[in-house]
């Protein structure tokens, strides 16, 4: 079998089993085997998505939840890489602060929508608030085990051989840490989504989580199926990013390349 | 492997040759050309070294000429590799001091390659040049010390990408790019299989003729240190028990008669047997 045919095969490989069940699904709908009321059939959610695509309301809020997703992301993220650096760095930052953070870990950040809501109401700090939690705590932890799992003895030649601090952080310890990083930022790419959907789903007036909500009000299981299939594909195209990245960023390592 | 071994075999050649016409004009791609022998010297008086009220080395007194080839032979555990840091400054010294002269940056290379691997192979001898060289002129110094360890082809190579016995050679090179007067070397090539070991050994011998180099190499192989060292110092109990010269002349050709018999009167040192009538 010729190469570019063994790779073609690669590529479409993981979506047979995606389009498989659409394919039976729509099948069964089609058959009556699935009343309309409990699941719409994919032709179904796809002209609810047209129909909602052409009015715009689609695009609005999935604009609106896009930007709470990655706004959340660069917040929490950038925190969590920040503290996770000075405590992989650090001793002292590291006694100071990892015990604390440790322990807010342990309380799961959505129990806090009670108390975010009394704080922000339904505003964009509430959503801003829980994405950026939710995402900081696996950046941080890998961020700070990637820099704490460098080779010593990586560290040592460089030190031998005259680096600078800053040298030796850009050139040994962050590129050596970074698979970990990358790790958590996959982790977060999760939490992220999963946080906005059920911040949006309590308390929000936009959003992609506010329009399924609306739709189950007057029984439009299309649309609520409809962005359920979206986040299925939003975190799809999330993971994809990734994972380019990390072919990128990480070449030299042939678990990657 | 036999194909590598071949094209090994007349690598000492060329850099013969270079070394012919350095002597006649300046180097060319070269570190400050140097004239004749710059290697550094080392004295060590009283030098002591203890971890956690152990003694490691224990009043110490050593001279080492430069441009001197010194092997350190030993036991584990006997101290050779602490005399190795304490001689580069990688620590401290307990009692006395290590005092080294001359001209030229201190290196050593490691047990294990260390290289950076997500640095290409040449960015990786670079690293050896330490940060005050331009950046033009990085990439040429660097290129030319693979050129001299064989490797030329493979500047722009993932370290991940290649075999043992080349990640040591990029080691070597990261080691001897910048010039050094004193070139320490921490069981090199211990991890080697043993044709690639003697390549190296004699890899190392021709650099080490041709730059005029200090060198220091731990060892725990009789053998290496024979074939390579004007001087062997065989470690005890943190004392020098042997101080032995290699008076035999270069190049030195595996299995001599000369170098056979002080391999086995060392050997029968550290085996704590009585020497046998030669």
């Amino acid at each position: 079998m010729s190469e570019a045919r063994t790779r073609a095969l690669a590529r479409l490989t993981p979506w047979l089993l995606p389009l498989g069940v659409v394919a039976v699904w729509q099948a069964a709908g089609a058959a009556g085997l699935i009343p309309g009321q409990i699941m719409p059939t994919p032709a179904e959610v796809a002209e609810a998505g047209w129909r909602l695509g052409r009015t715009g309301e689609l695009w609005t809020n999935l604009g609106v939840s896009f930007l709470r997703a990655l706004a959340g992301l660069v917040v929490g993220g950038g925190i969590g890489f920040a503290l996770g650096l000075a405590n992989g760095l650090s001793r002292t930052a590291d006694l100071a602060t990892n015990t604390t953070v440790q322990m807010i870990r342990n309380v799961p950040h959505l129990s806090l929508i009670p108390l975010v809501i009394l704080w922000f109401g339904i505003g964009e700090e509430a959503k801003l608030f829980l994405v950026a939690l939710g995402v900081f705590f696996p950046i941080y932890a890998n961020t700070h085990h990637g820099i704490r799992s460098v080779d010593p003895q990586l560290v040592e030649m460089g030190r031998v051989y005259g680096m600078s601090r800053w040298t030796l952080f850009h050139r040994v310890v962050l590129p050596g840490a970074l698979p970990s990083i990358f790790v958590g930022l996959r982790y977060a790419l999760g939490i992220m989504w999963l946080t906005l959907i059920v911040a949006e789903t309590i308390s929000a007036s936009s959003g992609l989580g506010y329009m399924a909500m609306q739709a189950r009000e007057f029984m439009l299981v299309d649309v609520v199926v409809l962005a359920i299939a979206i986040y299925a594909l939003l975190g799809k195209a999330a993971d994809a990013l990734t994972r380019s990245l990390e072919r990128r960023c990480l070449a030299w390592n042939p678990a990657y390349a | 492997m036999i194909a590598f071994a071949l094209r090994r075999h007349d690598a000492p050649a060329p850099s013969l040759r270079r070394k012919a016409a350095a002597r006649a004009s300046s180097r060319p791609l070269r570190p400050p050309p140097s004239p004749g022998r710059a290697g550094l010297s080392v004295a060590l008086r009283g030098l002591g070294k203890a971890f956690g009220g152990r003694p490691v080395l224990d009043a110490l007194d050593l001279d080492i000429r430069a441009g001197e080839f010194v092997a350190v032979v030993g036991r584990s555990g006997c101290g050779k590799s602490t005399l190795l840091r304490l001689i580069l400054g990688l620590e401290a010294p307990t009692t006395g001091t290590a005092a080294v002269d001359g001209a030229g940056p201190r290196r050593i290379m490691f047990q294990e390659p260390r290289l950076l691997p997500w640095a290409s192979v040449v960015d990786n001898v670079a690293v050896g040049l330490g940060p005050d060289v331009a950046r033009a002129e990085r990439r040429a110094r660097a290129g030319a010390a693979l050129a001299a360890v064989g490797l030329a082809d493979k500047a722009g190579a993932w370290p991940a990408t290649l075999s043992g016995g080349q990640r040591q050679r990029v080691a070597l090179a990261r080691a001897l790019v910048s010039g050094p007067g004193l070139l320490a070397l921490d069981e090199p090539l211990g991890a080697l299989d043993a044709l690639t070991r003697i390549e190296m050994q004699d890899m190392i011998e021709g650099l080490w003729r041709d730059q005029g180099f200090t060198a220091l190499l731990v060892t725990h192989d009789v053998a290496e240190a024979v074939a390579l060292a004007d001087r062997i110092l065989v470690v005890e109990d943190g004392r020098i028990a042997l101080d032995l010269p290699v008076p035999v002349a270069r190049p030195r050709r595996r299995g001599d008669a000369a170098l056979a018999a002080l391999e086995g009167r060392i050997l029968d040192h550290l085996l704590g047997r009585a020497p046998q009538a030669a």
